[in-house]
Formats: structure tokens, C-alpha cells, sequence
């Protein structure tokens, strides 16, 4: 019985579904408006017309002929027509109210920029808008993204940029050469500290400033008015590099600086700034100037032997000595300069080795006491034939040093052969040792009493080719013996030469070598 | 005719020696000094002929003991050869100014000294004979 039921409130319930569910698509769908404006219309008509038609059947009833019944009928299709007329009417408002209320609601939403998505609605009209407001959303949001990834895009590339400039910035300073950058006005853009101390400005204020009045100086012709010429010319000829050697005074000396100036191009090749890099090349110059100076002298020197043996020579070949005596003389003067020149140029090379630093040194614990008497004995013989008496004052045990044998011992008969030279017949030559050991030094004191060096020429006896004009005659010599002397103490061995002397009186020449229990103690 | 005396002027005594030599082998007379100073005053006292000197010497180069003889008048014209064992170039106008008459580079031939002296001191007398 019950299941009766149910199956006859299905079969009733379904169409009735089916109807409500007709009505909501109906009333959701936008044709709805104007079918109901229609139908609301046609109602009003045919009310209308039922209306006249029942006017006139109640005429005609009062002429007499009996119609009631045909009035009543009109009268309910009017009725009925007027009520589904304004049940068209009410439903027309209630819809349109519903999407004015969605249109406000949608409109709400719109103001709030948080909102990126609108909808749905139960009207298509609705759903309609919402679904072109939503992909105008959409693309919106594309292109926010993209844009949002371009300028993180672009504040990556700043910061790299930005970092570049840092860097370039941290490596223009830290450069030893003086650089300047000036503007296409001719004013400082920057200049790192080394250009700051070359000419006096203060380089952190001194931006934006005109680089003439920065560097410019008194002397029109001075370096720094070149400088300034050269940065101008350089822009204006739009020159890319430019490279001058420049001179400038600074202290009372003269410092030559390898100027290369660069300009910087920006597009349509306007120059956008200038660099000028200075490079200190005093040094350089200094050391190619000692190097050619060397070579001049090595040769000029090399020369004035051989000339000797090239004239003697040809005398000889040309038969101009005519006896065996003057034969043997000039043999001899061929001879000796052939030496000479031989010792020149093993001096020569033993000090350029020296001063590149090829030489090879062999430091061992050496007493110099012994060394200086195995000299003593070497000389012995020349100093005998000189009629020269050597005095060796009381040798001290305990000098050790680490010392290069061969090369101190040349340094001890250097200076006891040049004090034996210069010394007339007759003199004597003092040699002695002292140890200071507070100072941890070792000092060897050579004293003649020979021809003795003029004072405006003691500073110089150490220099190459350097010999005293006024004692030349009195023995050969090339002139390197004593800067052989130098080179070996100083250099190589870290100690110190002197000299002092009296013309007439004689000389002392030394030196000074660390102890080696010096060195000992320092390690 | 009287001999032609030629003053010779070097810190190397050798070369004096050698110099000396092959001139009065040809008939010259020679005087010497060892230096610029020396070689004026021997200069003015002997009034030599021709001078012949180092360019490279202590106290007084040979060039400075040129410019003394060109202002003292006594030897303002006597010829100079300068010897010289520097490979430098002289500046022209020096050479013209101080009137030196030849440039010889050491080493030297003595034959070779021995012509330019014979040259320039024929050239002389050409000249003194016009």
C-alpha cells in the first residue's frame, strides 16, 4: 500500500519537477523579459477585447435579448487576462529588480582592486558580463605578471650594474697610477687617490669641478698644463688613445709620468668622458739611463786600450820601431793592454752580473781574519817590490762570517792592492779587524799612506769608471775595482764600504759585514 | 824648411808615446801633455802647429781645452784633430764654432793621423801663401 503510494508521488512529483525545473531555466534565461512583457501585453489585449465583448453582450441584454450567461463568460476571460497581466507585470519587476541587484553587487565588486574574479550569476546576462569581466581579468593578470617579472628582470640587472660600477669603482682606487676622468665640459667626473696626491686635491670633493683649475699650474709649459692641453685635445679631435711622456716637478725633482689618455664614447660617437691614466716611469728611466750610461762607458773604456794595441800594432806591422829595444816596448805596451782590457771586461761582467742579480753566491761561516791573511800572503811579494812595508794589526780570533769566500777575498785585494798602488816608496799600508759586537758588525780598516784623494772626489771613488784625475798617472786601473768592492759588500752581503782621505796623508778605505753570530741570533 | 812641431795632447800615455813616435819618424817635432790645462799652457809658450787631442780627459776635456785656444789670441788659429773613442755625434755647429778641423775615432790608424796632419797643414799654408 505504501509502496503504492510512493510510486503514484513519483509518477505526480516528476512532471511537476520537470515543470519547476522548465520555469527556473525560464526564468534564469534572458528571453525571459521580453516573453513575459509579451505575454503581459496579449493578456491586456485580450482582457481588452473579452472586456468589449461583455459590454456588448450586456447591451444587448438590456435591449431586451436575455445573454447572461455569455456575460459571465466574457467577463471571466477579461478577469483571468487582467490577473495574468499583472502577474507578467510583477515577474518583469521581480526579474529586473534581481538583475539591478547583481549589477550593484557586481559593481561592488569591481571598486574593491583585491577582486580578480566575478560570478557566477543565476542570470545569463549576468554570468554573461561576469565571464568577459573575468577574462579581461585574466589577460590583466597576464600582463601584470610579465611586466612584475620584466622590472624584477630589470632590478637584477641594477643591482649587477650598480655592483660593476662598485667594483670598477674599488679597482680605479686601488691603482698605484694616478687617474682622471673629466666630462665632455672639461670638469672632473673622478679621480682615484693616487691622482689626488700627484696634484694636491682632495679627489672625494672635488667632483664636477674644472680640471684645469685642479691641476693646472704657473709655468705655461709645466706637465700639468700639458695635461690639461692634452685632455681637451683629446676630446675635441674625439682622439680614442693618446699616450705623451710627461714631466713634472715635484719636491725640487723632476718625475716623468707615461700619460695615456682614452676617450669614452657615447652613441652617435660623442665623447662622453676622458681618461687620463699616469704611469710613475721615473725609475725606469733612471735604470735605462744608469744601463745605456754603462754601456757608454764600458765601451769608451774598451776603446782606450784597444786604440793602444791597434796603433802599436800597425806600428809594428809598418816597420816604424826600429830597434829590438823599442820592438820589445811596444810588444810590452801590447801586452799589458790586452791584460787590461781582458780585466775590464771580467770586471765588467762580474758587476753586471751582480746588479741583475745573476751572479752566483756561495755563502759559507768564513773568519775573516784568515781570509784577510791569505790575501796578505798573495800581496806580499808586490808590496815587497814597492819597497811598501803591510802592517797587520793584532788579528782578532772570533770574526766569524757568512760570507762568499771568493768574492770578500776579492774585495780584501782590491782594496790592499789600490792602498799599495797609491802609496809612494817607502810608505806603509795598516790593515785591521775590529768586531762591535753590540752591533753585530765586523769592520776592516785599510789605511795608506799614500797620495791621498781630494775631498769634492772621496763621494765618487766608488762609482763605475770613477778614477781620480789627479793620481791616474800614477797607476793603471779601470776604474770598476772599487764599485766591484761596493757591489759585493752592500749587495750581496748586506754590509757597508767608506772611505775617508787626506791629500798628502794618505787614505783609509773599509768595510762593515754582519757577524755571523749576528745573523745567528736575528734567525 | 823648419820642422812642423805638433802638440799632442792624452791621459794615455801610451798613446802619446806611440803618436809621438810615428811623427818624428816623418820629420815632426812633438810636444806633449796629460791634460787640457797643461797642453794650453804649453799651447801658448810653443805655439805648435797643429794640436792633436783626446776629447775624453780629466780636469779639462779636449773640447774645453779647444774653446781656451780659440780665445786666447795667440793660438786662436792654430788646426786641432780630436781623438775620440766615444761613438757620439758632435753637433755640427759646435764643430764649426770651435774650428775643429778633424773628427778621428780611437782606435785610430797612426798612418791615418799622420795624413790628416799632412792634409791640414798643407791646406794651411796653401791659404797663408794667398
Amino acid at each position: 500500500m505504501l509502496e503504492a503510494a510512493k510510486e503514484l508521488g513519483a509518477v505526480i512529483l516528476k512532471p511537476a519537477r520537470n515543470l519547476y525545473g522548465m520555469g527556473l531555466h525560464f526564468a534564469k534565461s534572458r528571453k525571459m523579459a521580453p516573453l513575459v512583457t509579451c505575454v503581459v501585453l496579449c493578456s491586456l489585449f485580450i482582457g481588452g477585447l473579452a472586456e468589449w465583448s461583455r459590454r456588448a453582450v450586456i447591451t444587448k441584454a438590456s435591449s431586451g435579448i436575455s445573454e447572461h450567461a455569455t456575460s459571465w463568460g466574457w467577463g471571466s476571460i477579461a478577469s483571468i487576462s487582467y490577473v495574468a497581466a499583472a502577474v507578467g507585470v510583477v515577474l518583469v519587476c521581480w526579474h529586473w529588480s534581481r538583475l539591478i541587484s547583481e549589477l550593484t553587487s557586481i559593481a561592488r565588486q569591481l571598486q574593491d582592486e583585491q577582486v580578480n574574479y566575478i560570478g557566477p550569476s543565476n542570470s545569463d546576462i549576468i554570468n554573461h558580463l561576469c565571464e568577459a569581466v573575468n577574462d579581461r581579468f585574466g589577460k590583466e593578470t597576464d600582463c601584470k605578471a610579465q611586466l612584475e617579472r620584466q622590472i624584477e628582470d630589470l632590478q637584477i640587472q641594477m643591482q649587477i650594474f650598480e655592483k660593476r660600477g662598485r667594483d670598477t669603482e674599488a679597482i680605479i682606487y686601488s691603482i698605484r697610477d694616478a687617474v682622471i676622468v673629466v666630462d665632455e665640459f672639461d670638469n672632473l667626473l673622478m679621480a682615484n687617490e693616487a691622482a689626488g696626491r700627484l696634484f694636491n686635491f682632495d679627489p672625494g670633493n672635488s667632483q664636477h669641478r674644472p680640471v684645469c683649475e685642479l691641476i693646472s699650474h704657473l709655468r705655461p709649459d709645466s706637465g700639468e698644463n700639458q695635461l690639461v692641453d692634452l685632455l681637451q685635445q683629446s676630446r675635441q679631435g674625439k682622439i680614442r688613445n693618446t699616450r705623451r711622456e710627461i714631466t713634472l716637478s715635484r719636491n725640487d725633482e723632476l718625475q716623468t709620468f707615461d700619460c695615456v689618455v682614452s676617450c669614452m664614447y657615447e652613441q652617435k660617437k660623442q665623447v662622453s668622458s676622458v681618461v687620463a691614466v699616469l704611469h710613475d716611469i721615473t725609475r725606469e728611466k733612471e735604470i735605462s739611463q744608469m744601463k745605456n750610461d754603462f754601456v757608454s762607458s764600458v765601451c769608451h773604456e774598451l776603446k782606450t786600450p784597444l786604440a793602444s794595441i791597434t796603433a802599436y800594432s800597425e806600428m809594428l806591422c809598418d816597420g816604424e820601431a826600429d830597434d829590438e829595444k823599442t820592438r820589445k816596448e811596444f810588444y810590452a805596451v801590447i801586452q799589458g793592454q790586452a791584460q787590461r782590457l781582458n780585466r775590464l771586461i771580467e770586471d765588467s761582467l762580474n758587476i753586471s752580473r751582480i746588479e741583475s742579480g745573476l751572479t752566483k753566491v756561495d755563502k759559507k761561516p768564513a773568519s775573516l781574519t784568515i781570509l784577510i791573511e791569505e790575501q796578505l800572503q798573495m800581496i806580499k811579494n808586490y808590496a815587497a817590490e814597492k819597497n811598501i812595508e803591510v802592517i797587520r794589526d793584532k788579528p782578532i780570533v772570533l770574526d766569524p762570517v757568512n760570507v762568499d769566500r771568493d768574492m770578500i777575498s776579492q774585495v780584501i785585494v782590491n782594496l790592499l792592492s789600490n792602498a799599495i798602488k797609491y802609496t809612494p816608496a817607502g810608505g806603509s799600508v795598516r790593515i785591521q779587524t775590529d768586531v762591535d759586537e753590540p752591533s753585530g758588525l765586523v769592520r776592516v780598516n785599510i789605511t795608506d799612506t799614500g797620495v791621498g784623494i781630494p775631498d769634492d772626489e772621496i763621494e765618487r771613488v766608488f762609482d763605475k769608471f770613477y778614477r781620480v784625475a789627479a793620481n791616474k798617472g800614477q797607476a793603471k786601473g779601470t776604474g770598476l775595482g772599487l764599485n766591484l768592492v761596493k757591489q759585493i759588500v752592500e749587495k750581496i752581503h748586506n754590509g757597508r764600504v767608506f772611505a775617508t782621505s787626506k791629500v798628502g796623508a794618505g787614505s783609509t778605505f773599509g768595510f762593515e759585514l754582519p757577524l755571523a753570530t749576528a745573523q745567528m741570533a736575528k734567525v | 824648411m823648419a820642422e812642423k812641431k805638433v802638440l799632442v795632447v792624452d791621459d794615455e800615455i801610451h798613446i802619446i808615446h806611440v803618436v809621438a813616435i810615428k811623427l818624428r819618424n816623418n820629420g815632426y817635432d812633438v810636444i806633449s801633455a796629460e791634460n787640457g790645462a797643461d797642453a794650453f799652457e804649453l799651447a801658448r809658450e810653443q805655439q805648435p802647429d797643429i794640436v792633436v787631442t783626446d776629447f775624453h780627459m780629466p780636469v779639462m776635456t779636449g773640447l774645453d781645452l779647444v774653446r781656451e785656444l780659440r780665445q786666447n789670441e795667440t793660438t786662436k788659429d792654430i788646426p786641432v784633430i780630436m781623438l775620440t773613442a766615444r761613438g757620439f755625434a758632435i753637433e755640427d755647429e759646435q764643430k764649426e764654432d770651435l774650428q775643429i778641423s778633424e773628427f778621428l775615432s780611437k782606435p785610430f790608424s797612426p798612418k791615418e793621423l799622420l795624413r790628416s796632419i799632412e792634409d791640414i797643414l798643407h791646406e794651411k799654408a796653401v791659404m797663408q801663401r794667398h
